[in-house]
C-alpha cells in the first residue's frame, strides 16, 4: 500500500505529474527488471560499496560464443572475489564479538515491537481511513515475565482518532491438532494514566500481560491477545501473540570480567536448573554510551554454577577504540529446545547497566584476527573459487 | 542421482593436500568424494516427500537445470520452523560437510528455516556426513566432526523471514502452525537474522502482487512484501517499493541501506529487485514466478 502525500502537495504536483507521466508513456516501455545487486566487498562492517548493476541475469542457456562464455565467467569471477573478500574481512571479528553495525536491528532489542497497519474488523476486512499503530514490549517471554501493549488510532493523514478499548482478552491457542484446556483472562486497557499506561488522555491505551499470574502457568505455547476497539466510530480488532514458558530454566547470577589472552571477557554467572543449548547476548558501549559491540555466546551449559562467556575480542578493541570504562548494556538469552515448539525458555531480560569494566590501556588488546578452523576451511575454498573463475577467464582470453 | 562428474573433477582439482600424482588416482578411483551440491528449500505447504531428496514436486520438473547436483530439502510446510529445522540441519550434514559444500537456494518460509538453522545452529560441532541419505532423509556418518556447515552462498526468492502481513490479520487457514511464525513481529524475533555466519543471502524480490495491495505494505508478489523479500532489517515490517513508486520508499539494490535509510540484514543483498512487476510468489510446479530467476541463476552459478 502506498501512502498517500499531504492533499495539498498532491493537488501542487497533479500538474508536474500528469505531465510527467505523458513524457513516460511517450518515451515508451515497461521498466526493465533490476538485477545485480552485488553485495559490499568489503561486508557490512565498512569499506567500499560494489557498484549495484542494472541489466538482465547472464543468460540461463549454456552460452556458445567465446565472447558470451567471458561474460558467463566474469560474472562468476565477480561473485566469487566479493564474497571472498568479504567473508576475509568480516571474519576478523569472530563470530560471537561482533561490531554491532553489523547487527543493526540487534541495537536495541528491547525496544517494543511497533506496527503501524489499517484497521481492521472482526472479519478481517480492512477499515477504510483507519490506521492502528501498536506496540508489544515482547514476543518471547517465560516464568514470572510480563508484557505491556499500546493501541492508538490516526486516520489516514496520521492525524489522531478517537479510540475506545471495549474489551480485551488474552486465550491459550493450540498450537497442534493436540487438545489443550482452553486458558482465558481479561486483560484490561485503560488511557487513564493507571499502570501501565503512561500519560492520561493521550489516545494511547495500555495494558500488561502477566501470563504466569494470570492463569497460563500451566501452559507452554502461544497466547494471543484480542482487543475490541471503536476507532473514529467504526468497530475493529487487534491481535496480539506472544509465546510463554512458565518454566525458569536457569538464574542470574552476577558478572565478573577478565583480560585474557588479548580479549575482555564478561562472565555472567548463572544457576543453571535445565542443562542444555543456551543462547545469550549482550551489548557493549562506550565510556560515552555509544553502542559498538554485540557480544554472544551459544553452546552447552550443564546443569549447576555455570558462566556464560560473552567475549570481546581485542582485535575488535583494536579496530574501534573505545573509550574506556566499557558498558555491558542489555543482556538476553534463553535455553534452546531443539526440534521442538515452544522451542526456548526465556531467561530475564537484564535490561540496562549490568556491569561497567575497569580501564585498559589498549596496548594490552591482541591485535590478532580471528582464527579458527571454520575460517580457514572457508577462506580456502572461497579462494579456490576465484582462482578457478580467474583460470577459466585467461584460458578463454588465449583462445 | 549420479554426481555430477565435472564438478568433483573441478572440487578434485582444487585440492592441494595430496601430491599430484595421488590426487590423480584418488581423484580417478572417485576416492576423492569432494562435491558441490545446490539444495532448494521449499516453502509454505511443502508438496515434496518429506526425506527424499530427490522428490523436485514443490519446484517443478525434477530434470530442470537448477545447480550442480541438486537436492529437494523437503519439509511440510505446515508445522513451526522450529519443530522442522531438524530435517533441514539433517540435509545441511548431509551434503554441506567435509569436502563437499553447498549452494543453498530458498523460497518463501525456506528463508526462515535457513536463517534459523544458520543463527541458532551455524556454530555447532556437525557431524561429517557421506551425503547418501537413507530412507529419512539421514545420511550416514564418516565418523568426523567440523564446526558449522560449507555454505557457499545462498539465494532466496520470495523470502519470508521478515514474515508476512497476511499471517498477522489470518488471511491464510489458521489451523496452520506455520502461520503463527510467519507474523511479521514472530519471524523478526525468531533469531538474529544477521547472524549468518558470514554466508551471504542474495534476495529476489517480486513485485507482481495486486490481490492483498491492501494489506502488504509497498510492493509484493501477492504473499511477501519488499521488506521481508529483499531482507530489509528490523522488528517490524514497512513499505519499500520500486523506484518509479515515487510515494514509497525504494528497496535499493545490493546490501546498502535502503531509502530512508533503514538498513538490511547484514550478509543480505538484494540482487534482483522486480522492476517490471512480473513475477508473483508462486512456483506453480513448474519453477515459475519469482523462482524462475532464481533458477535461471543457479543454473549459472551453481556450479
Amino acid at each position: 500500500m502506498r501512502p498517500p502525500r499531504v492533499l495539498r502537495w498532491v493537488a501542487l504536483l497533479l500538474a508536474a505529474a500528469a505531465a510527467l507521466l505523458a513524457w513516460q508513456w511517450w518515451a515508451g516501455g515497461a521498466a526493465p527488471d533490476a538485477t545485480g545487486g552485488a553485495p559490499n566487498a568489503a561486508g557490512p562492517d565498512g569499506g567500499s560499496a560494489a557498484d549495484g548493476r542494472s541489466g538482465t541475469s547472464p543468460a540461463a542457456s549454456a552460452p556458445a560464443t567465446r565472447e558470451q562464455q567471458l561474460a558467463l565467467w566474469q560474472q562468476r569471477y565477480m561473485r566469487a572475489e566479493q564474497v571472498y573478500n568479504s567473508y576475509r574481512d568480516a571474519t576478523r571479528h569472530p563470530p560471537g564479538s561482533r561490531p554491532i553495525a553489523a547487527h543493526p536491528d540487534q541495537a536495541r532489542p528491547f525496544d517494543p515491537v511497533a506496527q503501524d497497519e489499517p484497521m481492521r474488523d472482526a472479519s478481517g476486512r480492512p477499515v477504510s481511513g483507519v490506521r492502528l499503530r501498536t506496540t508489544q514490549e515482547k514476543v518471547f517471554l517465560g516464568g514470572g515475565e510480563s508484557a505491556k501493549f499500546t493501541v492508538a488510532a490516526f486516520d489516514a493523514s496520521g492525524r489522531p482518532l478517537p479510540l475506545v478499548v471495549h474489551r480485551a482478552g488474552a486465550r491459550s491457542l493450540p498450537d497442534s491438532r493436540a487438545l489443550i484446556t482452553i486458558v482465558h483472562a481479561d486483560v484490561p486497557f485503560n488511557d487513564s494514566g493507571t499502570a501501565p499506561d503512561d500519560e492520561a488522555g493521550d489516545g494511547q491505551y495500555s495494558a500488561r500481560l502477566n501470563p504466569g499470574a494470570q492463569g497460563f502457568a500451566a501452559h507452554a505455547g502461544t497466547i494471543r491477545l484480542l482487543v475490541d476497539v471503536t476507532a473514529g466510530g467504526e468497530p475493529g480488532v487487534v491481535a496480539f501473540d506472544v509465546v510463554y514458558v512458565p518454566e525458569v530454566a536457569a538464574e542470574w547470577a552476577g558478572v565478573r570480567e577478565a583480560l585474557e589472552d588479548g580479549s575482555l571477557n564478561f562472565y555472567l554467572g548463572v544457576r543453571v536448573k535445565t542443562p542444555g543449548r543456551y543462547v545469550v547476548a549482550g551489548r557493549v558501549q562506550d565510556a560515552d554510551g555509544v553502542p559498538f559491540a554485540l557480544l554472544q555466546f551459544n553452546d552447552t551449559v550443564e546443569a549447576g554454577t555455570a558462566e556464560f562467556k560473552l567475549s570481546l575480542a581485542g582485535v575488535l578493541v583494536h579496530d574501534k577504540q573505545p573509550r574506556f570504562p566499557l558498558r555491558l548494556v542489555d543482556v538476553e538469552g534463553f535455553l534452546l529446545r531443539p526440534d521442538t515448539f515452544p522451542d526456548r525458555v526465556m531467561l530475564p531480560r537484564l535490561h540496562g547497566e549490568v556491569h561497567v569494566s575497569r580501564r585498559y590501556d589498549a596496548a594490552r588488546f591482541s591485535n590478532e584476527e580471528w582464527r579458527s578452523e571454520e575460517r580457514t576451511r572457508y577462506l580456502a575454498e572461497y579462494r579456490r573459487d576465484v582462482q578457478q573463475a580467474l583460470a577459466q577467464l585467461e584460458r578463454l582470453r588465449q583462445r | 542421482m549420479p554426481v555430477d562428474a565435472t564438478a568433483s573433477f573441478a572440487r578434485c582439482s582444487g585440492q592441494r593436500r595430496l601430491g599430484a600424482a595421488a590426487l590423480a588416482l584418488a581423484c580417478l578411483a572417485g576416492g576423492v568424494s569432494a562435491t558441490n551440491y545446490s539444495l532448494w528449500i521449499n516453502g509454505r505447504n511443502g508438496g515434496g516427500a518429506v526425506g527424499n531428496h530427490l522428490d523436485f514436486t514443490y519446484w517443478g520438473s525434477g530434470t530442470a537445470n537448477a545447480g550442480v547436483n541438486k537436492r529437494s530439502v523437503n519439509w511440510d510446510g505446515y508445522n513451526r520452523i522450529s519443530s522442522t529445522n531438524g530435517g533441514i540441519r539433517d540435509a545441511l550434514d548431509c551434503y554441506c560437510t567435509g569436502e563437499n559444500w553447498c549452494y543453498v537456494a530458498a523460497h518463501s518460509a525456506g528463508d526462515l528455516q535457513i536463517g534459523y538453522a544458520l543463527s541458532l545452529y551455524g556454530g555447532t560441532t556437525r557431524e561429517i556426513r557421506n551425503a547418501i541419505p537413507g530412507a529419512g532423509g539421514v545420511c550416514g556418518s564418516t565418523g568426523g566432526t567440523q564446526t558449522g556447515w560449507n555454505i557457499k552462498w545462498v539465494a532466496v526468492a520470495a523470502g519470508a523471514a521478515g514474515g508476512s502481513e497476511l499471517a498477522n490479520i489470518g488471511s491464510w487457514a489458521v489451523s496452520d502452525p506455520l502461520t503463527s511464525d510467519l507474523k511479521t513481529a514472530t519471524a523478526r524475533a525468531l533469531y538474529d537474522h544477521n547472524q549468518t555466519r558470514s554466508a551471504w543471502f542474495y534476495m529476489y524480490a517480486g513485485a507482481k502482487g495486486a490481490l492483498y495491495s491492501s494489506t502488504l505494505p509497498g510492493q509484493d508478489d501477492e504473499v511477501v512484501a519488499y521488506h521481508s523479500a529483499g531482507g530489509v532489517s528490523g522488528s517490524s515490517g514497512a513499505s519499500y517499493c520500486n523506484p518509479r513508486d515515487w510515494f514509497c520508499n525504494d528497496l535499493t539494490l545490493g546490501a546498502g541501506a535502503n531509502e530512508g535509510g533503514r538498513s538490511k540484514w547484514s550478509f543480505h543483498t538484494v540482487w534482483f529487485r522486480d522492476d517490471g512487476e512480473s513475477h508473483d510468489h508462486y512456483t506453480r510446479r513448474t519453477w515459475s514466478g519469482i523462482v524462475s530467476r532464481l533458477r535461471a541463476d543457479m543454473e549459472t552459478y551453481a556450479q
